[in-house]
């Protein structure tokens, strides 16, 4: 919400008159189709107009951070479970329980977030590739994957991180092994999520470790040669929270956007990009979080272990 | 030629129609009557426009608090990435190896095409000119992608050809050369249009003192464009040590680190870290103020003057029996510079899936069915970019027009200041810039702000592209006599009479040819876009970047095709406009 004057609210009051249709500034990690189907069916619903600005989460966080003096956005719908932590110890969330989140299990949600869907992360792999179909992650090891592999970066995929971080909490120092033996086998580290993917599709690499798995399952859909593997010895979830900033100026507007995600028809436009829906009583398109081996993580302490983590992949993997 | 028919009507100090000129005089003179008030307005917007942004980056460099309402606790205790950076040695080194390969780059692949185009009837000139500025409509992020999709195992051309060129492109030459062919226009634009001022009477009054065709350009017209080729490779300069996309694209893989890309780290991903970003960048701006004063070292220390007088009409040399290796030489560079990449650009977004390649029974049109269909957001993004593009590039030329006559023909001590700070926005990422604005436009203590409206794209995109008019303008003022300004001021002209009718016209065809590059690198902007764009704006850049982040690489590259083949369209209607109007604006 604009909060200091601006010029155009002084020209659009002009022309519109200040009792306008009552509207929310949302900003929302991706991915766009989803945001903007989500905008367009609230907006319907309850005739409150949705600002929208969907960027990477990154990107997000990088405005929120900039515009902490003096805040814009109402609801904030980020990729990181981590980011909604931080967010909160600042002080910058304010209190709320949607009555829809019931049927949402405890661990999706807080007093102050809750999970507008979740994903998990996977070996996307290309079924062209003429490399055998892996089946988990240290299959990827294998000669036969030599330079196919690529991986985000963690230093810019956070997804990526809690897979580092995860691997090391289920297989211990393990992890490191593997992740030596993947740089030894030639594995690529092109960049954040997108970078790694694409490639794959291309056919100039065989699997990516560590996909965001709704991506690549919206990819298969699309048409492109690529199958979505869960590991054998099991893998992180990314929950995406959803919160409300503390100083919105239009509290009952952000509830009712919540509310309206976590509807039925919020969490079937949900499900509708292969996120798994938060909802249990609503069905995903993938298998669900129930089907999945996941391994648990404890935000606080990964957020003690980030920079250490961080540091030792740039070692190990990436020889710097 | 605008150039001619301005100076001609300036310096006999007659309008077209005789009896309305004086009133229009007049009315031009009221309010820019006097240099001071001149000077006043080109600082105060260049101060408001990027040395307030940039202030405020530097604050939160200091402060790490700053941005959370304005604290100052803490100060320097973000300078740790400085001095406790084992990799801060070479990621400089690299940084500089990078910028000087891409200069180098740029010369020899921008400097001959540009001679021959300033000296020589080319056939097709004005088609060349416009397709060299093709490469600025092509996003940096987009143009790696398409080389990537062209070269990687398993690319197009492997398809085609039956080999691949990784082992090329993801190293330190393939960043250098993709980032070549970005920025080589600049060259090109800068080299031809400083030779058309230059022009054929210097080295024709050497030819008549008995020197050689060959001696002539190298004693003669070859020292006078230095000027504006020093002024263009700053630009490129300054630009490569800001690229992220293209290094972070390619380079990445092999541990290849420049200084930019510890910068977008801290802001790509959580936790973010706003003041390291900005630490990172006051290393950035310092290496470009070191360019720039070189810079203005080479093109003050000696006098460029060419232009003392009415310019004459350049009789272009012929070539000849050279005709055909010229045009194999512009055919060789425009292939590989444009066509290629735009060439891998359409047909990705031709193809119906990543995976099926390049194949007649892969070709699809749903990629285009999809931005078209109702719900997209797509057209609203083409309308925003294209106004956006519209008065950035009017509004940039103006203000940069006006620096450039106080940097070069003003007497206050604030000149060299104001001309170092318009280069800043070049070396500062975007990404950075755009917090620098935030900071300042978005301060609760403002009563009054263009933050959160289109306007703050404006502010941006300007403070980002007006490097271009004033590099350009002032690289053309330098080449032109002072006695001209005094010739206008002895017939009774007024200062604001001297600019509008003798140093403007004289101006305009390094003017118009920024403002097209403004127009051009305005319509695909992303990274201010994406800090900076009102919730529920989207522009160009912002809808095609968020297809390739998680969405589909095909609507992305349709996207970018809708939106090419439209700038393009534009720019070669108004070249051609110009040019039945008898002017030029990249060279005469």
């Amino acid at each position: 919400m604009l909060r200091t004057v601006t010029i155009a609210t002084g020209i659009a009051a002009g022309f519109a008159g200040v009792a306008a249709a009552e509207s929310i500034t949302v900003y929302s990690a991706g991915p766009a189709n989803l945001a903007e189907a989500l905008q367009d069916a609230f907006e319907a619903e309850t005739g409150i107009d949705v600002e929208l600005f969907q960027a990477t989460t990154g990107d997000v966080m990088a405005r929120l951070e900039a515009e902490e003096a003096n805040p814009q956005a109402d609801v904030v719908v980020s990729a990181s479970w981590a980011s909604a932590l931080d967010l909160q110890d600042r002080g910058l969330l304010m209190e709320y329980e949607s009555p829809n989140a019931e049927a949402v299990p405890d661990f999706l949600k807080h007093s102050h977030y809750v999970a507008q869907g979740v994903s998990a992360l996977a070996i996307a792999w290309n079924t062209e590739s003429g490399t055998p179909r892996p089946s988990d992650w240290a299959d990827l090891a294998a000669p036969e994957y030599a330079d196919l592999v690529t991986m985000p970066d963690p230093s810019q995929s956070g997804s990526a991180f809690e897979l580092v971080a995860g691997l090391q909490e289920a297989m211990g120092e393990d992890t490191w092994t593997l992740l030596g033996e993947l740089a030894e086998n030639g594995m690529i580290v092109p960049g954040a999520n997108a970078a790694a993917l694409n490639p794959v599709l291309q056919g100039a690499a065989a699997a990516v470790f560590g996909a965001v798995d709704y991506i690549s399952y919206g990819r298969a859909d699309d048409g492109e040669t690529i199958e979505v593997i869960a590991p054998e010895s099991g893998t992180v979830i990314a929950p995406r929270p959803m919160m409300i900033l503390e100083s919105t100026d239009n509290a009952e507007g952000a509830q009712a956007f919540i509310d309206f995600v976590l509807s039925e028809a919020g969490q079937e436009l949900v499900a509708e990009v292969f996120l798994m829906p938060a909802r249990t009583d609503i069905a995903a398109r993938r298998p669900g979080i129930e089907d999945l081996d996941i391994i648990e993580l404890d935000a606080e302490e990964l957020d003690a272990q980030r920079d250490d983590i961080i540091a030792r992949y740039n070692e190990v993997v990436l020889g710097r | 030629m605008a150039a001619e028919s301005g100076a001609r009507d300036g310096v006999t100090g007659r309008g077209r129609g005789d009896g309305r000129a004086p009133v229009r005089l007049r009315r031009a003179g009221a309010w820019l009557a006097a240099p001071a008030t001149l000077s006043a307005i080109a600082g105060a917007t260049i101060i408001l426009l990027v040395g307030i942004p940039v202030l405020f980056i530097l604050l939160q460099a200091v402060f790490p608090e700053f941005a959370r309402g304005g604290s100052f606790a803490a100060p320097f205790s973000r300078l740790d990435i400085v001095t406790h950076n084992p990799r801060l040695l070479t990621q400089t080194a690299n940084t500089l190896l990078l910028a000087g390969s891409v200069m180098l780059g740029c010369l020899l692949l921008g400097l001959p095409v540009g001679i021959l185009r300033g000296l020589f009837r080319v056939p097709g000139a004005r088609l060349w000119d416009v397709l060299f500025l093709i490469p600025f409509l092509i996003p940096p992020f987009i143009a790696a992608i398409a080389w990537m999709m062209l070269l990687q195992r398993n690319g197009y051309l492997e398809g085609a050809l039956g080999f691949n060129m990784s082992g090329f492109l993801f190293t330190f030459a393939g960043v250098a050369f993709v980032m070549t062919l970005n920025l080589f226009p600049l060259v090109y634009f800068a080299v031809s249009r400083a030779l058309e001022v230059v022009g054929g009477h210097y080295a024709a009054a050497a030819r008549v003192c008995g020197a050689g065709p060959l001696r002539a350009f190298v004693l003669i017209t070859a020292p006078l464009s230095v000027p504006a080729i020093a002024a263009s490779l700053l630009i490129v300069f300054a630009m490569s040590i800001e690229e992220f996309g293209t290094p972070a694209a390619l380079a990445a893989r092999t541990g290849f680190e420049v200084l930019v890309t510890g910068i977008y780290t801290r802001l790509s991903d959580y936790p973010i870290d706003l003041s390291g970003a900005a630490v990172g960048s006051v290393i950035l701006m310092a290496l470009v103020l070191a360019a720039f004063l070189l810079q203005n070292w080479i093109a003050t220390r000696r006098s460029y003057v060419a232009q003392t007088g009415k310019p004459a009409a350049i009789e272009r040399a012929e070539l000849g029996p050279w005709r055909w290796p010229a045009l194999g030489l512009f055919a060789l560079v425009g292939a590989i510079g444009v066509v290629i990449p735009l060439f891998t650009i359409v047909a990705t977004s031709l193809t119906g899936t990543i995976s099926g390649g390049l194949s007649l029974s892969n070709l699809s049109l749903r990629h285009y069915e999809a931005i078209f269909a109702t719900g997209s957001r797509a057209g609203q993004a083409l309308m925003t970019s294209g106004w956006l593009a519209t008065v950035t590039a009017l509004a940039a030329s103006l203000i940069g027009g006006l620096v450039a006559v106080i940097v070069v023909r003003g007497t206050a001590r604030a000149r060299q200041a104001m001309d170092a700070l318009s280069i800043l926005p070049n070396a500062i990422p975007a990404i950075v810039l755009a917090v620098g604005v935030i900071l300042f436009w978005n301060s609760p203590y403002l009563p009054v702000t263009l933050y959160g409206t289109a306007a703050i794209l404006l502010v941006a995109y300007t403070a980002i592209l007006l490097p271009y008019p004033i590099r350009y303008a002032v690289a053309q003022l330098r080449q032109m006599g002072g006695s001209l300004d005094d010739a206008a001021r002895v017939a009774g002209a007024s200062g604001a009479q001297t600019l509008g009718h003798v140093l403007l016209p004289l101006m305009a065809p390094a003017l118009i040819a920024a403002m097209m590059l403004v127009f051009a690198i305005a319509s695909r902007e992303l990274v201010a876009s994406i800090m900076l764009a009102p919730a529920g704006m989207r522009t160009v850049g912002t809808y095609v970047f968020s297809q390739f982040e998680q969405g589909s690489v095909q609507v992305g590259m349709a996207m970018s095709t809708i939106a090419i083949v439209i700038t393009t369209g534009i720019l070669l209607v108004v070249n051609l406009w110009l040019a039945r109007r008898g002017a030029n604006p990249f060279a005469g």
